[in-house]
């Protein structure tokens, strides 16, 4: 198992036995996991995104595969809180794992009755800035430098017990200023990158394959974007860094915590193998036993530069 | 990673004393292609089995399948458990879309075969709906004593379920993770989108909300 080897990583107040934990929307609310593994076995999981009523989702098609990747469009389908906190929740906090909700909103006020219904509740809250604000217009709060750093703040008031994570959107412009702004209000970590908008096309039927249009790419594909930016964003702040895109080896978590993550979340990986996140993190371990390395959060910023 | 994702199939046969699973498919892109290629002892990646089979009959009703195409696939083990007793409907665009024809007429799998193809290839010319709709008219029992068990392209399905009858249509949808988490085989349904993958495939007639 650990054999003088210490995965712990620290966000905040809270502290994770191992840095790999499940990416938002590819967990669902945990209880289908619990089929394939003990999900105790990981350093938390982060479930699928709520918002306050419930969404119905975008119609079908939501899925297409495209090379080393995935685009989805799901449309953040979800139960709404209430259903979440009495129905989603207590079966998941049984299983000994920290669990982190995923939650998102069309308003600042939205996120922020979110925030205060959930602290305490769960471990941590991750907040998905990449949803359209209605109130302006409709541009997602990950974009507009304003109202991401009011959606942070807001968020941030009604939390007094659970840590705070910011989900940045890899559509900014300068991912290191929407860094810094979440840093500024007071968010415990960074979790990076959400999807990437993308689309699509059968030339034999002219359609697109979304139903939708747009949908958000994930998987290998992006990983070298995400590193990228994990890098960026990592070097402009003190607090620590969830990484993932693309992410489905142990190498690849390295890789992602050498350009500066402290912890990282797997998710389309998951759909290749249930078990992936419990395999990257044996993945993890041997590359630690391998190089000799007793402390994983040595691995954190040890990108050799010049 | 590339092609990334797994693909859904039903099973077509299964034998557990001998450790074997046939899979029925259709050489339609990239993936059933490389599937076409694969040779004795290769090895492939299997996850299941997932998903909800067709319920039980009940015992005071008549099966009747309906295989539009390759659903043939879905519905074949229906046949073997009927224990001859279904009527079959089996249609596709021409002769070449019912690779099972002759195995079920030799086999007498059915109780009734009714072959249709779009072109008149074999069979009746038209739609396994059109044969279906003769058929229910003709028959002196009423629609209730039977349970109707499909598989086949959406158009199909929906026609069928505009017939009154009762039943169960086995549904194909894009799949990414197969195990209900990522929500991307939704079914639009009378109460709300379903997962193919969790509470399907097979789902009541009268649930689906056809498009």
């Amino acid at each position: 198992m650990n054999k003088g080897k210490n995965l712990k990583v620290r966000l905040g107040s809270l502290v994770l036995q191992n840095p790999v934990m499940t990416a938002s929307g590819t967990a669902g609310y945990g209880t289908e996991l619990a089929r394939f593994y003990d999900p105790s076995l990981l350093g938390a999981i982060i479930l699928k995104g709520i918002s306050l009523s419930p969404w119905q989702g975008n119609p079908p098609p939501r899925i297409a595969e495209t090379p080393c990747g995935m685009i989805n469009s799901i449309g953040l389908q979800n139960v709404g809180l209430e259903a979440f906190l009495k129905e989603k929740l207590p079966p998941v906090m049984k299983y000994g794992v920290p669990v982190i909700a995923n939650i998102l909103g069309n308003t600042a006020g939205q996120y922020a009755t979110l925030a205060e219904r959930l602290d305490g509740a769960v471990h941590g809250v991750e907040l998905n800035v990449s949803c359209p604000n209605v109130k302006k217009g409709g541009i997602a709060f990950g974009v507009d430098p304003k109202g991401f750093t009011r959606l942070v703040r807001e968020a941030r008031r009604r939390m007094k017990k659970s840590i705070l994570i910011v989900k940045l959107s890899p559509g900014a412009q300068d991912i290191a200023e929407f860094a810094r702004r979440a840093e500024a209000e007071g968010a415990d970590a960074l979790s990076l990158i959400n999807t990437i908008p993308a689309m699509a096309i059968d030339a034999n039927t002219r359609r697109p394959l979304i139903k939708n249009i747009i949908g958000g790419l994930s998987g290998p594909a992006i990983k070298p974007i995400a590193l990228r930016m994990v890098y960026q964003a990592s070097k402009a702040v003190g607090i620590p860094v969830i990484g993932m895109g693309g992410i489905t080896t142990g190498q690849d978590a390295v890789e992602f915590m050498l350009a500066g993550a402290a912890a990282v979340a797997v998710g389309t990986a998951t759909f290749l193998n249930p078990m992936a996140p419990v395999a990257i993190l044996e993945g993890i371990r041997a590359y630690m036993d391998k190089h000799k390395i007793k402390d994983v959060s040595s691995l954190t910023g040890g990108l050799v530069e010049g | 990673m590339d092609p990334l994702l797994k693909r859904p199939f039903g099973y077509f046969r299964m034998d557990a004393a001998k450790g074997e699973l046939e899979i029925l498919y259709r050489v339609r892109g990239r993936v059933t292609s490389l599937m076409s290629a694969l040779q004795k002892g290769g090895e492939v990646e299997m996850l299941g089995p997932l998903g909800n089979p067709y319920p039980e009959l009940i015992s005071s009703k008549t099966p009747l399948i309906a295989a539009g195409g390759v659903g043939i696939a879905s519905v074949y083990p229906l046949l073997e458990r009927f224990k001859g007793r279904a009527h079959l409907f089996y249609g596709g665009k021409n002769r070449d879309e019912l690779p099972l024809k002759e195995t079920i007429e030799k086999k007498r799998l059915a109780r009734r075969l009714v072959i249709s193809t779009e072109d008149g290839s074999a069979g009746l010319k038209g739609t396994l709906v059109e044969a279906l709709e003769v058929f229910l008219k003709e028959q002196k029992f009423p629609a209730k004593s039977f349970t109707l068990f499909a598989c086949g392209p959406q158009g199909m399905l929906k026609a069928l379920s505009r017939l009154g009858l009762d039943g169960y249509v086995s549904v194909e949808e894009k799949m990414a993770c197969g195990i209900g988490v990522c929500l991307g085989c939704a079914v639009k349904t009378k109460n709300g989108y379903k997962r193919a993958c969790a509470e399907g495939p097979v789902f009541n007639i009268k649930e689906v909300a056809f498009e």
